[in-house]
């Protein structure tokens, strides 16, 4: 049905003289549909030269815009139209060109780009919506577009499913380039073996993407996947939506589906997606995104949409990053150099044990040095990475050609400087070096477990558990919206129907009343998990970022915690960096109900959604900050603040350079050490005054304390050796009068009872060192 | 429908192919570079051997040497109307794409009999008529052209199965 009105560019008022078709007649586009005449003032000259202006009627013809049915006139003889936009009569189409291939209808075949002196609105413009997965050319209208999502839900609601848009890179699948995996898949004997024993490789036909010939791509499926496909299919209806190109995906598909049972032919590319940096859910479901649920390792590319289930990010091969990530837009910079080393880590303890052992043995053996290869290893942001990032940050007009070749670099140095064999050399030499180390401890102190080092540790790690935890929350989801649907749909809603009758789709209204939105279902789940918690970030988010609107922040707001960004009565958590001392930490060590906790804990809550127990994340303080000292309140509130914050801001500078993180954070303590020496002569007359405090230790000088703590500090390196020998007992330093008020000291990790110095680092590492003897001793 | 056409196409060549062999470097640019494509109006399917260079002459500031090269070609120009076979290559909701040669064409769901349906729980997903049509990825099929239209170096068909001898073709 189509309205033709009256047009602009005619003289109105206009007079209809005759109708040239009846209602029912077919009318063919361009043939007359009335005639009507219209007044004009026109000058007429006549023999003489004179002349006059005279009213004069000009008859004319109005032509159809349109074929078809009339079905109906507004009009009569006689009638007089004032205006442009007055109905003049309804014709019913044959065709209302709602589904259009490359600007061709598909119901007619007619050409959809002519143009004519009739055109009002162009026919193209009829069909804008494109919901194929992998055509652009393929266009249909809204009413189409609801009618084909309608029919989809029903589909959905039937076979009780929901719509899971999956992402790849990251997220179920790590890639990279580089041709050492081969190497290492061909060598049984090789440490990395078996991680990479099933690593899948492709190439691709028409490789433009890499200039270089013959690129090779790896392919680790995270560990579970197929299951995880074969337990989620039953549940969700599964659609690929990745940034990478069409043949990459294609490729990529093939591995992780090759019955193509679970995707089949919903795969949409960076080819079909309009825009470059963004995903949208609109794409595929333009009309209703109700029963759709994504999950991606980025939440940023989705502006932190209510569909997402964000996972941790799949990271398998250290410092090969995402090779897409290029077309994505720049990641926010992350502080913490153990992010993403924990954030696919449920139990950050044991692993980090795991991986601390290396980093200890070094102290051992005399050596204290940055222990870099190794925490690259552990699969933190590598320089690669941060290459990466920074070749994003340039928000310059971001060309398509300028990204592929950001793309092309990162494969050829994939390619040509193969990071993850120089990791592996740098870690064998490291185990040598261990090895000889180890030697040396044993005459010491006759240690038996030295076996297990002659075996070269491995650089992969294929230990990943990220799936089990996604399928549990999209269970989750599941279970919750068909709950909702069926609560819902028990209503008696006849009246509400009834009502509604007369809309255009009774039907429609009344399945929107019932379907519920996991656009809402899903918020409501996650509000729950961290609701009544206040969190202050201290030392994570980079200075001069909007902490409001920074990744972390954003995330943890989701599942309903508020962020603060000072330290108040109602702050419940401050999460914080355990190689830094801020302001913030210090001032929050003051307040027992206040929980200084590590990244990890926010990783764990908002990937597992529940608020998981604090305990295991505490960072371990300084018994001297537990303690509410008033020296300290001076400090913070008067005197130190401008000191302090200078700190701060010092120590934040380091951002992204974690190949130096350690050595800065020495840095930043002997500062810290300095400020605070330098609020001493400041504050020093306050000792007497400041004793009204609720302190229970006000006798030794503080003076003495900070000299203490200043003669630990520099001993640091050697206490290791000591802790080796006390082999669990606690030392005396511990047993001080503070041990009461440091209730938040896992006393069973921190054996040594090293917790009295400063440097938090050195006291992670010796904790985990020992967990890590300890279960060596039991296996 | 195939054609027999006189083209012409003007080559330029690096003076680094300039040497004994300038006559086969130009063929073979010719060849890679001509068959197969598509001018929005025919693709070229096929030059034939016998061609007709001209003399060369040098871009001035380049050094590079452009010829113009005469030749024919066996070219194929898709009409309305015209029924031709082709692969389906993708299976939707909304009707199915076809590949025809360099052609793509595209059935809607209005071009299909009313006796075939969507299947979209098979796997792959199908039209059928749940006895021996089955329309899915890979099916051989003979359609009908009901429009074209081209575009700079693309052509696009809308087809049709819904008249007689159309649809999927038994083996």
């Amino acid at each position: 049905m189509k309205t033709i009105r009256s047009p602009p560019g005619i003289q109105y008022p206009i007079t209809v003289v005759e109708l040239a078709k009846k209602t029912g007649d077919d009318i063919a586009r361009s043939s007359p549909l009335f005639n009507y005449y219209y007044t004009s003032i026109v000058t007429e000259h006549d023999k003489y030269g004179d002349s006059t202006e005279v009213e004069k009627r000009f008859p004319a013809r109005f032509d159809a815009s349109a074929d078809g049915v009339i079905t109906k006139w507004y009009i009569a003889k006689g009638s007089v139209i004032q205006r442009t936009g007055v109905a003049i009569v309804d014709i019913d189409e044959p065709c209302e060109h709602e589904v259009q291939f490359g600007s061709l209808c598909a119901v007619c075949g007619k050409d959809m780009t002519e143009v004519d002196y009739l055109t009002e609105e162009r026919n193209v413009d009829r069909a804008t919506i494109n919901m194929t997965h992998d055509n652009v050319s393929l266009l249909v209208s809204q009413r189409e577009a609801v009618r084909a999502e309608e029919d989809a839900k029903k589909r959905l609601l039937t076979a009780r499913k929901l719509s899971l848009i999956v992402d790849l890179d990251q997220t179920v699948i790590h890639t990279t380039c580089e041709r050492t995996i081969a190497e290492w898949q061909a060598d049984p004997d090789n440490p990395n073996y078996d991680a990479v024993k099933d690593v899948q490789s492709f190439q691709l036909a028409d490789d433009n993407v890499a200039n270089v010939a013959a690129n090779w791509y790896y392919v680790k499926m995270r560990p579970g996947l197929k299951g995880f496909f074969d337990r989620i299919s039953d549940m969700y209806e599964m659609h690929v939506y990745t940034m990478a190109t069409r043949a990459y995906a294609q490729a990529v598909a093939k591995i992780i589906d090759p019955e193509r049972k679970y995707f089949g032919d919903r795969i949409l590319s960076r080819d079909e997606n309009y825009t470059d940096k963004l995903k949208s859910l609109h794409r595929l479901f333009p009309t209703s995104t109700e029963m759709a649920v994504i999950i991606d390792d980025r939440a940023d590319v989705w502006h932190y949409s209510d569909h997402l289930v964000r996972v941790p990010v799949f990271n398998f091969f250290p410092g090969a990053g995402d090779i897409n990530a290029s077309f994505l837009p720049k990641q926010q910079e992350l502080v913490m150099s153990s992010v993403k080393k924990s954030a696919s880590d449920p139990a950050p303890k044991q692993k980090a044990a795991a991986e601390g052992e290396p980093a200890t043995l070094i102290s051992i053996a005399g050596k204290p040095i940055v222990p870099v290869p190794t925490e690259s290893a552990n699969g933190e942001l590598s320089d690669l990475e941060q290459q990466l990032i920074s070749m994003n940050s340039a928000d310059s007009p971001e060309a398509l050609e300028e990204q592929v070749k950001e793309q092309e670099k990162v494969i050829v140095t994939q390619q040509t400087e193969r990071p993850l064999l120089q990791k592996q050399l740098l870690l064998d030499k490291e185990d040598e070096v261990v090895e000889d180390a180890n030697t040396i401890v044993e005459t010491h102190n006759g240690d038996t477990h030295s076996s297990e080092h002659h075996k070269h540790r491995s650089l992969l790690h294929d230990d990943d558990i990220g799936l089990q935890i996604m399928e549990k929350n999209l269970r989750r989801v599941h279970r919750a919206f068909y709950d909702e649907y069926q609560r819902k749909k028990a209503l008696p809603s006849g009246g509400r129907i009834a009502e509604l009758k007369g809309e255009k789709s009774p039907k429609k209204r009344a399945m929107e009343d019932q379907v519920p939105d996991v656009g809402r279902l899903m918020p409501r789940i996650k509000r729950d998990v961290l609701g009544g918690t206040t969190v202050v970030f201290s030392g994570i988010i980079p200075l001069g970022m909007d902490v409001e609107n920074s990744d972390f922040a954003l995330w943890i707001k989701s599942f309903g915690a508020q962020v603060g960004l000072t330290i108040g009565k109602y702050t419940t958590h401050v999460i914080a960096n355990p190689d830094r001392k801020t302001t913030k930490v210090k001032r929050a060590a003051r307040y027992p109900h206040i929980k200084i906790v590590n990244v990890d804990w926010m990783f764990q809550c908002c990937t597992r959604w529940e608020h998981v127990d604090e305990t295991p994340y505490l960072i371990e303080l300084d018994p001297a900050d537990r303690v509410a000292s008033p020296f300290e309140d001076l400090d913070d509130d008067e005197i130190g603040i401008t000191g302090d914050e200078d700190f701060e801001g010092i120590a934040e500078i380091p951002v992204g350079l974690d190949m130096s993180d350690v050595k800065w954070d020495d840095m930043g303590d002997e500062l810290d050490n300095f400020l605070d020496e330098s609020d001493d002569t400041e504050g020093g007359d306050n000792v007497s005054e400041g004793d009204d405090s609720d302190s229970s230790i006000t006798s030794t000088s503080r003076l003495q304390r900070r000299k203490k703590r200043t003669m630990e500090r520099v001993t640091s390196l050697t206490n290791v050796l000591s802790a080796d020998k006390s082999s669990g007992l606690p030392s005396p330093e511990t047993t001080g009068p503070e041990e009461g008020q440091c209730e938040e000291e896992p006393k069973d990790t921190d054996p040594a009872g090293l917790a009295a110095d400063d440097s938090d680092a050195d006291d992670g590492l010796e904790a985990e060192m020992m967990a890590a003897m300890n279960s060596d001793n039991d296996a | 429908m195939f054609f027999l056409k006189e083209l012409e196409k003007t080559i330029q060549l690096h003076p680094s192919y300039f040497g004994p062999l300038i006559r086969s470097h130009i063929h073979r640019e010719l060849l890679t570079k001509e068959e197969g494509s598509s001018t929005g109006k025919f693709t070229i399917v096929c030059v034939l051997d016998s061609f007709d260079i001209s003399d060369g002459q040098v871009i001035p500031g380049s050094g590079a040497a452009e010829y113009t090269v005469h030749y024919k070609a066996i070219v194929w120009r898709p009409y309305k109307g015209e029924v031709m076979d082709g692969v389906v290559t993708s299976v939707m909701r909304a009707g199915f794409f076809v590949d025809c040669g360099s052609l793509q064409a595209f059935v809607g769901r209005a071009m299909i009999p009313s006796d075939i349906n969507f299947d979209g729980n098979a796997t792959p997903p199908q039209w059928t008529d749940n006895g021996d049509q089955i329309v899915e990825k890979g099916t051989n099929i003979r359609i009908k052209i009901k429009g074209l239209r081209s575009e700079v170096d693309k052509m696009y068909a809308i087809g049709t199965m819904k008249e007689d001898y159309l649809g999927p073709l038994q083996n």
